[in-house]
């Protein structure tokens, strides 16, 4: 059923990570995505997938939910690690067949990508595993605002894309009452070609646009009676606060950096 | 006679498998006759909307069976489809769902999936449209540009032109104005002779309820409670108020009196209310 579709992927919890400020995590959780592709070593690679770990372990998120937000991506996954495999070469070759090449450095590549993706994904889906969709544009709001000076409106990109977030269930719940009232009256929608098919859309996506738009409507009057005027001098009822435990996971992403770098350097490189 | 429709131990479940698993409605077994008419009551949330729209296959039965006509119509896909078309189903709030660029073509929605000659789906827009109020010079306008009320008759009208056997109505007059509602109760009434149809209708209002059925169904977290015809479901009201539910303001009055030792008969709507004073003053003014 279309119910099943989440998005905005939050997993209540109480944990550090949960209470950390969000613009400090969308800072740190950058920073860790540029280091993943810093690592040249073993060494530092499998420092990366200890502190992933640290991380998963530390938010509470169950191991379940983490695996389920790298399935999708697992047959990417598998099709960067083969070419990556045939497509580099260098150092001993293991295996030949006609142009294809079996070396060191193609398998370490490939192992390489893997890793990196996954932990990519890992750490970015920590991010929403852990925080509101409300709290990550306000810290996207926060951390954009210094492009107010090229005149772009971030405060209303930001407020659009709460909206955007907040109404997707209440679309998928009308579509789901739409679609039950046209079936109700013999509409077809799941037999015919694609044509018929696609016809039969127009009974579903009328109503959903009409209401979709007093909706629009009733919210902007909504907003305008309750004096809203987009973000010139708008305060916050909830202000970001950094907090002594920011500055922890600032000083321990920077610690992992330095460890990288160490590692980096007194390790072979071997991508 | 088979009955219209008939649900046997029906249960369903929403959010099935997960830990906010409910039983949206356990165990129902109803029985609706031809010809009848049924109010379903409940209060918010007792699963009135979930128990209907298992009437034409729209959910799927967790356990038990439903019957239209005496033929499961989970059976076959064709049976399923006939369901569609035997048991017309109209939802709370049933404006939402005109889509066409005419109220004649929305009407025509259902009949032309009923893949019927285009005279006869003329003829029946034209029936329906008459049956359910839509005025004349409506039918070419565009449905948005109807007013609510006028919405609704629409709807309506889109659901009776498949001259299904069994009528269902969720919450019909909900956010009406009191003319709105008498309008549309009357019109319910006018199309049950008309056609001698099976109407089931669903709602929160026990004067409506009381001035069109025949029966009377109270639900209450998800199973049935009460049976019966108005008169007997009517006199439990110390019951129905436990399930948050309210007798008709007349009744109540009426039954009042009744515990004072006026020799009063039941009554459930204002126009009997008044019958029933001008017997007792008629009486009066004998002794
Ligand atoms: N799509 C859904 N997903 C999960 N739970 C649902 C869903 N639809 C209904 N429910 C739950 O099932 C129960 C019965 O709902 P239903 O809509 O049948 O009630 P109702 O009697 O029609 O109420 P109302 O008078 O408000 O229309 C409610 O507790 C509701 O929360
Ligand atoms: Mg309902």
């Amino acid at each position: 059923m279309i119910s099943d579709i989440s998005i905005g992927q939050y997993y209540t919890g109480n944990s550090f990570l949960h209470k950390m400020d969000a613009r400090m995590k969308f800072i740190l959780v950058f920073a860790l995505l540029v280091f993943v592709f810093l690592c040249k070593s073993f060494f530092s690679l499998a420092l990366m997938v200890v502190f992933t770990i640290f991380a998963v372990l530390v938010s509470k998120v169950p191991l379940k939910m983490i695996l389920k937000s790298i399935k999708p991506l697992f047959i990417i996954i598998l099709f960067t690690a083969v070419l990556n495999i045939f497509y580099t070469t260098g150092g001993t070759t293991y295996f030949e067949w006609h142009s294809l090449k079996l070396t060191e450095k193609g398998i370490n590549t490939a192992i390489f990508m893997a890793v990196r993706i996954i932990v990519l994904v890992v750490i970015s889906s920590l991010l929403t595993y852990t925080t509101t969709p409300t709290l990550l544009t306000d810290a996207i709001e926060r951390l954009l605002s210094p492009l107010t000076v090229f005149h772009i409106k971030v405060h209303t990109l930001a407020m659009m894309m709460t909206l955007a977030l907040r109404f997707i269930p209440t679309l998928v719940e009308e579509i789901e009452r739409i679609m039950n009232a046209q079936k109700a009256r013999g509409a077809e929608l799941e037999t015919g070609g694609l044509i018929a098919r696609s016809k039969a859309l127009i009974p579903i996506f009328v109503p959903l646009m009409v209401s979709s738009f007093r909706r629009a409507y009733e919210l902007a009057f909504a907003m305008t009676c309750r004096c809203y005027t987009g973000g010139e001098g708008r305060t916050r009822m909830k202000q970001m606060k950094l907090k002594p435990r920011d500055f922890i996971a600032a000083l321990f992403v920077s610690a992992l950096l330095a460890g990288v770098i160490v590692l980096n350097h007194f390790f072979k490189a071997v991508i | 006679m088979t009955p219209a429709v008939e649900v046997r131990n029906l249960t369903h479940y929403y959010l099935k498998g997960t830990e906010n698993q409910v039983a949206a409605i356990n165990k129902i077994n109803l029985c609706v006759e031809k010809g009848e008419t049924l109010g379903i009551i409940g209060h918010t949330g007792s699963g009135k909307s979930t128990l209907i729209a298992h009437f034409n296959g729209l959910l799927k039965p967790d356990e038990g069976e439903v019957l239209v006509d005496g033929k499961n119509i989970f059976e076959s896909k064709e049976t399923l489809r006939q369901s569609r078309f035997k048991v017309g189903l109209c939802f709370q709030y049933p404006e939402y769902q005109l889509f066409e660029e005419t109220v004649f073509r929305d009407i025509a929605f259902g009949p032309k999936n009923m893949k019927l000659p285009q005279d006869e789906i003329e003829r029946r827009v034209l029936t329906a449209a008459g049956m359910a109020g839509v005025k004349k010079e409506n039918l070419n306008k565009s449905p948005f540009d109807l007013s609510g009320g006028e919405k609704r008759r629409a709807a309506i009208a889109g659901v009776m032109s498949m001259e299904p056997q069994v009528l269902v109505l969720d919450e019909p007059a909900a956010g009406l104005d009191p003319a709105g509602r008498r309008e549309l109760i009357n019109m319910i009434k006018n199309y049950r002779t008309a056609t001698g149809c099976t109407v089931i209708i669903v709602s929160h209002s026990m004067e409506d309820i009381a001035s069109v059925a025949d029966r009377v169904c109270v639900l209450n977290k998800a199973e049935i409670a009460m049976l019966g015809t108005p008169k007997e479901v009517y006199s439990r009201d110390e019951e129905l108020r436990e399930m948050g539910l309210n007798v008709p303001e007349i009744t109540k009055i009426f039954l009042t009196l009744r515990k004072r030792g006026l020799d009063v008969p039941e009554v459930f709507t204002v126009d009997e209310a008044l019958a029933a004073f001008r017997n007792l003053t008629k009486g009066g003014g004998n002794q």
